[in-house]
């Protein structure tokens, strides 16, 4: 079932000198395994927005649906909704404490009362799940590289098996290389039929992944869309301090330069096939 | 989650109350208390009363904020209430049931200490309220400085507060982070019995010891590689200079005190 959002309205520290609002009258549906991603400026409310979806903040103003569960009524149980709703925070790697890699990818599994066997089985195969060998279980979380550490932090959330996983800037700080790696996982999850929502600050990446993108700007829903609307846009993404994809800035270029290349185009291999259809059609600059 | 710390909280602004020089705010603080102490009677309270309500008004903080900062000390001051309520000593009793046994001096006497608690973390809290912790800890040395005399490391111990103070809210949010990221994983920080939360509290204290000794790393590298050694021949930015507003609180201040010791003798 879908993440409902209608009229979501959050302000942190209400009634103090230092009263932020966050989110304003925010409303959105993410279907059953798709692939959403949601950007925005820094402090555009894109973190605030995701911690609604597993009841981490519970809806103040508005209401949030998840799995047919209804996060602003105090009698649904959290522990439920964190069972079908993993979110994989900004630098996840800060959150691990247990001696063992195992104990860590565990600790999530065992708070949800889960017997030993199954526990055990759910470690390896959380490990399985982020390519890691299973060498490391018995290893400190703290002796492995940050990309490592990385991988081992969202393969404890993966253990707790949700249908959705949301993940907060999961390549933030990471190495190209690293970045590839957890995106390709992140990718191979959500075709396995999981419902990923994604927020990020690459540009690339969502055109890439994305098959819906949620614009932020300033606490509010400012566009929604499949990449290719929303990256038909640019002026007004440029005006919320938002960037283009590499492919869509070389359309642009290319437009300027004449080649009129479709609008819409925002993937490096789209820009191939356009520009081959272009020459095929005998056009010329 | 944590949403309620006011105990040391700075409200900015920029009423007289603010713009005292933060050597004299303690000096006026350091005053007040004695004048706490001092106090014999309800009458005198009514005082300080007047004095604090003046200050708070002027200071544009709400009523509330104020007496938020009793919260964390309630219980201590209901303890001793309770305490003197039984334990004093008088004549007239009022209650009498086995070993519990309530006089009129001992009502008052406990009424009498509670509320001297009270005005003690009012004052103080209009201090820190007002005040921010840089101006503060800037003071503090100031008003510090001839224990310099007896080799005391003024400078040292007020930067240790400077870097404490300024570490609270930073940690306060990781606090916040990372029990959200282990809630997201099913931990449960609010039920169960003592040892159950006291266990619940380790997946939260470890990564946040772990930040903290990172964090203290880097900005130790940072203030070295800016080539900081300490106190000796270091100039200020802001130099603090005595305004006319520091001299009529004073004025103020000593007034207040001087009426209050009139009064006394009087009477
Ligand atoms: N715990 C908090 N207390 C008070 N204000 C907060 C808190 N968390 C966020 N805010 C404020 O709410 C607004 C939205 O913050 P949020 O973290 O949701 O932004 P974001 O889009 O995730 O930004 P970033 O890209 O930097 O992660 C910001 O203005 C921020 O200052
Ligand atoms: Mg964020």
């Amino acid at each position: 079932m879908p993440i409902e959002v209608s009229h979501l309205s959050h302000v942190y520290m209400p009634g103090s000198p230092f009263s932020a609002s966050a989110l304003e009258d925010v409303s959105l549906r993410i279907e059953d395994g798709e692939f959403a991603a949601v950007i925005g400026h820094t402090g555009s409310g894109k973190s605030t927005l995701v911690q609604h979806f597993n009841g981490l903040i519970r809806p103040s103003q508005g209401k949030v649906l998840v799995n047919g569960l209804e996060l602003s009524d105090p009698k649904t149980s959290l522990k439920e909704v964190r069972r079908q709703v993993g979110l994989v925070f900004q630098y996840p790697e800060y959150q691990l404490f247990e001696e063992s890699v195992e104990l860590d990818i565990g600790f999530g599994p065992k708070n949800l009362g889960l017997p030993k066997d199954e526990i055990a089985a759910r470690v390896r195969q959380a490990l399985a799940d982020v390519h890691l060998p299973e060498e490391l279980l018995q290893r400190s979380p703290f002796d492995l590289s940050g990309g490592q550490k990385r991988r081992v932090a969202i393969g404890g959330v993966l253990a707790m098996e949700p249908s959705i996983l949301i993940l907060d800037e999961p390549t933030a700080g990471l190495d190209p290389r690293g970045r590839e790696e957890i995106l390709s996982l992140i990718q191979g999850w959500h075709r396995k039929g999981r419902t990923i929502v994604m927020v990020s600050h690459s540009m690339d990446d969502v055109s890439r992944l994305a098959e819906r993108v949620y614009v932020m700007s300033q606490g509010r829903l400012a566009m929604e869309g499949s990449p290719a609307e929303v990256f038909s846009r640019p002026d007004e993404l440029l005006s919320m301090g938002l960037d283009l994809p590499a492919a869509a800035k070389l359309r642009a270029e290319l437009a300027k330069k004449g080649f009129a290349l479709p609008k819409g185009i925002h993937r490096m291999e789209e820009i191939e096939t356009a520009l081959l259809a272009f020459f095929l059609k005998g056009g010329a600059a | 989650m944590l949403g309620d710390i006011t105990l040391g909280q700075f409200f900015p602004g920029d009423s007289p109350v603010h713009r005292v020089d933060p050597r004299m705010k303690l000096l006026l603080t350091a005053l007040y208390i004695c004048l706490t102490f001092l106090v014999k009677d309800f009458i005198g309270y009514g005082l300080l009363l007047a004095l604090l309500l003046f200050c708070t008004l002027l200071s544009g903080l709400k009523l509330k904020f104020m007496l938020r900062s009793l919260k964390p000390i309630l219980m201590i001051i209901l303890f001793t209430f309770f305490l003197n309520m039984f334990f004093a000593k008088g004549d007239r009793v009022l209650f009498a049931w086995r070993f519990i046994v309530i006089t009129e001096e001992s009502l008052y006497f406990a009424a009498f200490m509670a509320l001297r608690l009270v005005f003690l973390i009012l004052g103080t809290s209009l201090l820190t309220l007002t005040t921010s912790p840089i101006a503060l800890t800037d003071g503090l040395e100031r008003v510090l400085k001839p224990l310099k005399l007896v080799r005391f490391p003024v400078h040292e111990l007020s930067m240790m507060m400077t870097i404490a103070l300024r570490f609270i809210p930073t940690l306060l949010e990781e606090t916040d982070k990372i029990m959200k990221a282990q809630a997201a994983r099913g931990a449960d920080f609010d039920t169960g019995n003592l040892l159950q939360r006291a266990k619940a509290m380790v997946p939260l204290l470890v990564p946040l010891f772990i930040s903290a000794f990172r964090r203290a790393d880097e900005l130790a590298i940072a203030m070295e590689a800016r080539c900081y050694r300490g106190g000796e021949g270091r100039t200020r930015m802001k130099i603090l200079r005595l305004q006319a507003v520091d001299y009529l609180a004073l004025l103020l201040f000593l007034a207040l005190l001087a009426a209050e010791l009139l009064r006394q003798r009087l009477l």
